[in-house]
């Protein structure tokens, strides 16, 4: 990682907590997500299971999936679809600084800004609502690795979904394709062990399921130590084959952009 | 210091009407100059749609009722929001930008035109993604509709639902996207949260939810009137009487809305000061 990469991610954590009123609330966002999805799943569980899971196991996925969609809605998406939208595309060109590095370095330094309050917010659930522990001491050392991969991830798919931005003059449409594609498709939304096999399928090809349904499932060894590190791998190739595919689509993508009608 | 025209004194309300079309329709043909634009974002409104229908599709094979709320029922939940969120981005999407224009001053321009600043803020942008939202979200509406079991008889009651939720959507982001005028920010975050609130409580039943949750929706910032409300009255899961709140909510929405936008342009004092 060289030092500008370093330095755009300064940048962009320090423009994130610039405004201190908005980074403070962005946490209640999930936090809404999560005490609805509470309250769902207490009522349609009570004292018994649901696609394998009891309340306990429930409450940590749901804890989970708070961690994980605080940390990787907290990047400066909107900061890269502007940069499209306004046209500052065409001064990023003249400079000697790759787009995609720049922008992830920026992305990644948002998310970055999150961590602390993401950590207390899970800190909080897990003391007030007291999930499942973990299956086992390594289980949760492997559930934090994982997480690890929602910077490469949470990234990727906002990069891709800020290149429609090319063809559009709004993000926001956008924003919320994206966001229900991860919430639905990650198990956030509805478990992905509910979904008829088909569904399920589609689910584990794509990369969305590492956001909850992945560290989830490893936290509560729903898959073995081998299965956990295919998990972790897949991740890693999700993050690496992402960041590919931006890079060639972009190729694709730069020639729409004109200066001055040119 | 500024303020939005009284709408009875400086601002007739046909002149009101008559800039705000003027405004709205140059906007559909800028929309059809980039239909690339178009396709890509109606798209993207169809897909919380598809996605919300295949949630409820998959809840439903798995659990029988969800607090007495059967398949269809839910399904009239999920449609009348859609609507309602879309007809708020196709009619008055502009005013998600009230935060970005406060910072970089753009506010001051719209200030010297002789027209209310909340209206040409409001009109400044169409959502297209709308289209896909109120396509979307009035399929799922009707079929919900149907599957329900309710008839025509009960048609105003649904048309009523219709327009107050679209009035009630609009005016409350707009009240709310008003606050960036004190909390500064690139994005309306109690706007957003309004709508995180809908996402995750408001395409459920109430009931089971604490009555702290069913206070605050219904009463403080009342979110149930979009939807709840009235498909609970259609249903028979709310006495008819509820039916009553609807114009007032609606009402007290739009009040919301411009008081809160004029009271916010007093204290703008434009960019870097």
């Amino acid at each position: 990682m060289a030092s500008v990469d370093v330095a755009l991610a300064t940048i962009a954590f320090k423009r994130k907590i610039a405004y201190k009123t908005t980074w403070l609330f962005s946490i209640l966002f999930g936090g809404w997500a999560l005490l609805a999805g509470l309250a769902v799943w207490n009522h349609l569980i009570g004292d018994g299971e649901v696609g394998g899971y009891d309340w306990q196991a429930m409450k940590a996925y749901l804890i989970i999936g708070f961690l994980t969609s605080t940390l990787a809605w907290a990047g400066s998406e909107w900061d890269m679809a502007n940069r499209i939208l306004d046209g500052l595309v065409a001064i990023d060109l003249t400079k000697p600084v790759d787009f995609q590095r720049a922008r992830a370095g920026e992305y990644i330094g948002g998310m970055i800004a999150s961590v602390p309050a993401a950590v207390l917010g899970t800190a909080a659930a897990v003391l007030i609502f007291q999930p499942a522990p973990p299956a086992s001491a390594f289980a949760g050392l492997l559930t934090a690795f994982s997480l690890l991969f929602i910077f490469p991830l949470a990234f990727g798919i906002s990069y891709l979904a800020v290149l429609t931005c090319f063809f559009t003059q709004r993000f926001l449409g956008i924003q919320w394709a994206k966001d229900s594609m991860v919430a639905f498709f990650s198990g956030m939304m509805i478990p992905i062990a509910l979904m008829p096999t088909w569904l399920e399928g589609l689910a584990w090809a794509m990369p969305f399921v590492h956001f909850t349904t992945t560290p989830a499932a490893i936290y509560l060894g729903r898959v073995d130590t081998a299965g956990a590190f295919g998990l972790i791998a897949a991740e890693a190739a999700w993050a690496l084959g992402l960041w590919v595919i931006a890079r060639l689509l972009w190729r694709h993508l730069v020639k729409k952009v004109t200066i001055h009608g040119g | 210091m500024a303020d939005a025209l009284p709408l009875n004194r400086s601002a007739p309300v046909r002149h009101v009407v008559g800039i705000y079309w003027r405004t709205w329709f140059a906007q559909i043909r800028s929309i059809v100059e980039y239909p690339a634009d178009l396709w890509v974002m109606t798209s993207a409104g169809a897909m919380w749609n598809i996605l919300q229908f295949a949630f409820l599709s998959v809840l439903f094979a798995n659990v029988p009722e969800v607090a007495g709320w059967g398949y269809h029922e839910m399904l009239l939940l999920s449609g009348l929001l859609s609507v309602a969120g879309g007809s708020n981005a196709l009619l008055w999407d502009g005013v998600w930008s009230t935060g970005s224009m406060v910072i970089k001053g753009d506010i001051d321009y719209r200030i010297t035109r002789p027209a209310p600043v909340v209206l040409q803020v409001g009109s400044a942008h169409i959502g297209m993604q709308s289209i896909g939202e109120v396509v979307f979200g009035s399929a799922m509406f009707v079929y919900g509709w149907i599957g329900t079991g309710l008839g025509l008889a009960v048609l105003p009651i649904g048309l009523l639902a219709l327009v107050c939720a679209a009035v009630i959507q609009s005016g409350l982001v707009t009240a709310l996207c008003a606050v960036s005028f004190w909390i500064k920010g690139p994005m309306p975050i109690f706007a957003f949260l309004m709508i995180d609130l809908q996402r995750n409580a408001m395409k459920l039943p109430l009931g089971i939810f604490p009555v702290g949750v069913r206070i605050v929706t219904q009463f403080l910032v009342p979110v149930a009137f979009v939807n709840f409300v009235p498909v609970a009255v259609l249903t028979g899961h709310l006495s008819e009487w509820w039916l009553i709140g609807l114009p007032p909510a609606a009402l007290a929405a739009i009040l919301a809305a411009v008081g809160v936008y004029r009271l916010g342009l007093r204290s703008y004092d434009s960019a870097g000061h």
